[in-house]
């Protein structure tokens, strides 16, 4: 999380090198650094270190020596499918939770404390459940005897049953179920911050209800929305186990099919340069969430300027 | 200046911190567990075996019928650590194994031969094994069956209108017997490649080398039915006791709870593979001797039967049969009746051929 935390205002750059200096010279900024040291030997040891060994695993080839076939495999056949299907799922995921969890947040933000805690408990504690039994309690509900099936049938819906199980509709509602909570937290923060009186404002001006929204409430949400966004986005990309139990034989993901090779095939190299794929996607993901940032900073300054 | 130097002597400190953390973090990452048991123990630990099992119910028997009364006869404590395959191997290379003796699917024992992880069992110190007719497929240079599981078919009662299907030709025949069907997928285990041969007319004592062609060709002919390609060992169960199929193959045993709360379920023995959990010794084991003590005692026919009531699989000892109850006999996967209708998997094969079907098997559900 700490990674989407707004970048830091960056100190003011042209007398840079004597600020450095001087700040250095400070005993508490001394005595920070002293104090930061253990933090990141920790990182560099548990973190870059394997992450670094992970990399050079995923170079190495069958005989040793360097080589890029584990890469060109990672892009080829069915792999690449994976990966498709991957992203794919991911970004749908994000996209319904990010709708869900909009109405779900803006509703919750509008509730007094008592009635806004009580329904993020609902959102948040089915995840202390074990996924597995979770999964079965989705099944209860989603299966073709299940109860959203049953309901459909009684009510001589046309179609009914419908597959809302082992296909990629249900690796989405499981997935959503699941980020919700991210989603959810993360926007209703910034409801929470946003000022009611600029509404209010807008409305004593003569902007309609949809106005409001499109044109005040919306553009004070936006940061949030991509934070989520992504955030969700990210989170899926290495997500494993809904999938595998909620789809089919089409909606494996990148990180069940690292979990066979290197459960079942012994294929560390193959499983590292599938791993550093998705490490890559997710610094995608985190590129796209600055460049985001930016353009709206740059689309707000300009909305000043004129 | 003074400060730059400071903070590059912070630095290089951090630096020096790393290349000695270095070794540390890789023997952390290796064994997972990070916790290496110490060889030179000294005399206390002589007295303590590890086992290594893979847990659960199956470990729950594995204490009740052999650890507890192999303590209770030797005074040798047994503790039990449940680590996967890649980590066993992982400690076994690093020289400092966690535990003694290895509990564990024959498959992964012929991984540990390849990787030269497991001693090479001495027969003569095996009193027990001598004359007890085990099968020669469990008999092998590093280890020792020590009871059958299988895969078998199981169906619902109530879905076919009193007909019972009796082979892998008739769950794959979704005409005369209709209905979704699951089966057991890559990340459970070896896909059930042999099912669809069998269903396709091959002959049980002609299954290996399987014909990979042949058998992707006959599960064409079902995957419009499968509904699901299972993944846990609990879930063909949920599947069959909420109606989503009507058909499924299901690791023998899963079913017995269900099946005694009164759901309308049955297991089709006819054509199951079987496969084999053995015993064996794990290289660099600190405790030799009681590991082969340990062994042998598994392998006593009264220790077998124990176990077996405890937990529905086979005794790899046939003489254990003589001190079974029939009804646990009847449900065992190396009954005499049930040897004749079904195969050993051939692990051998499958070592070999894993990479080549993993991958294909990913194309084939992909396509």
């Amino acid at each position: 999380m700490a990674v989407l935390a707004p970048a830091p205002v960056s100190t003011a750059p042209v007398p840079g090198r004597k600020r450095l200096s001087r700040a250095l010279s400070e005993r508490r900024t001394r005595f920070g650094l002293l104090n930061a040291a253990p933090v990141v030997v920790y990182l560099l040891l548990l973190f870059v270190y394997p992450i670094f060994s992970i990399l050079m695993l995923s170079l190495k080839g069958e005989s040793g020596g360097f080589t890029l076939h584990w890469y060109t495999d990672a892009f080829q056949g069915a792999n690449l499918e994976i990966l498709l299907t991957t992203l794919r799922i991911s970004a749908e995921t994000s996209l319904l939770s990010l709708v869900i969890g909009f109405v779900l947040a803006a509703a919750v933000s509008r509730l007094k404390p008592l009635w806004a805690g009580l329904v993020m408990v609902v959102v948040v504690v089915p995840h202390f459940i074990s996924a597995l039994v979770r999964t079965y309690g989705w099944i209860i509900l989603l299966g073709e005897h299940g109860v959203v099936n049953n309901a459909l049938t009684d009510l001589h819906v046309p179609g009914a049953p419908f597959q809302l199980l082992y296909n990629e509709l249900g690796v989405v509602i499981g997935t959503t179920s699941v980020m919700l909570p991210y989603t959810v937290l993360l926007l209703y923060a910034v409801m929470k911050g946003i000022d009611r009186r600029l509404m209010a404002a807008a409305a004593s001006m003569g902007a309609g209800r949809l106005t409001i929204f499109r044109r005040v409430y919306v553009p004070l949400v936006a940061p949030g929305l991509v934070n989520a966004g992504i955030l969700c986005f990210i989170l899926c990309l290495g997500y494993y186990i809904t999938p595998a139990l909620m789809g089919g034989p089409k909606q494996t993901m990148v990180a069940s099919l690292i979990d066979t090779q290197v459960m079942k095939q012994d294929q560390w190299n193959g499983a590292s340069a599938l791993g550093i794929v998705l490490l890559l996607l997710t610094f995608a993901g985190l590129l796209l969430l600055r460049v985001l940032k930016s353009a709206g900073e740059r689309y707000r300054n300009r909305g000043t300027a004129s | 200046m003074n400060d730059a130097r400071i903070d590059r002597r912070l630095f290089l400190r951090a630096i020096g911190g790393v290349t000695a953390g270095v070794a540390a973090a890789t023997t952390l990452s290796a064994c997972g567990t990070g916790t290496s048991r110490s060889v030179a123990g000294g005399g206390k630990s002589s007295k303590t075996l590890v086992v290594r099992d893979s847990g659960g119910t199956y470990g729950d028997a594995n204490k009740k019928a052999v650890y507890d009364a192999f303590t209770k006869e030797t005074g040798i404590r047994i503790e039990v650590v449940n680590i996967q395959y890649a980590q066993m191997l992982a400690q076994i290379q690093q020289g400092r194994p966690q535990f003694d003796i290895i509990d564990d699917s024959m498959s992964d024992f012929l991984r540990f031969k390849q990787a030269d992880a497991t001693e090479d069992l001495d027969y003569e110190r095996l009193k027990n094994f001598k004359n007890a007719g085990i099968a020669k497929t469990l008999v092998t240079s590093n280890a020792i069956g020590k009871n059958y599981w299988a895969s078998v078919m199981a169906y619902r009662t109530d879905a076919f209108g009193g007909k019972k299907p009796s082979s892998w030709a008739d769950f794959w025949d979704t005409k005369a017997f209709p209905g979704a069907r699951a089966l057991q997928g890559l990340d459970a285990d070896r896909p059930v490649l042999e099912f669809a041969l069998l269903a396709d007319g091959v002959p049980l004592d002609k299954l290996y080398p399987l014909d990979l062609d042949r058998a992707f060709k006959s599960l064409d002919h079902i995957k419009g039915s499968i509904k699901k390609f299972w993944d846990t060992g609990a879930l063909p169960g949920v599947l069959l006791g909420r109606q989503e199929v009507v058909a499924t193959d299901v690791w023998h045993g899963r079913l017995d709870a269900l099946i005694k709360q009164g759901s309308p379920l049955a297991y089709q023995w006819n054509g199951a593979r079987r496969q084999s959990n053995a015993l064996g010794i794990a290289k660099g084991a600190a405790n030799l001797d009681a590991a082969y003590q340990l062994i042998d005692f598994a392998l006593r026919p009264d220790v077998q039967a124990a176990y077996a009531e405890l937990y529905p699989m086979a005794p790899s000892v046939p003489a254990a049969y003589k001190k079974l109850s029939p009804t646990t006999a009847a449900n065992l996967g190396s009954s005499p009746e049930h040897l004749k209708t079904g195969f050993d998997m051939d692990v051998a094969w499958w070592a070999e051929n894993d990479d080549v079907v993993a991958k294909r098997w990913q194309e084939w559900t992909h396509a």
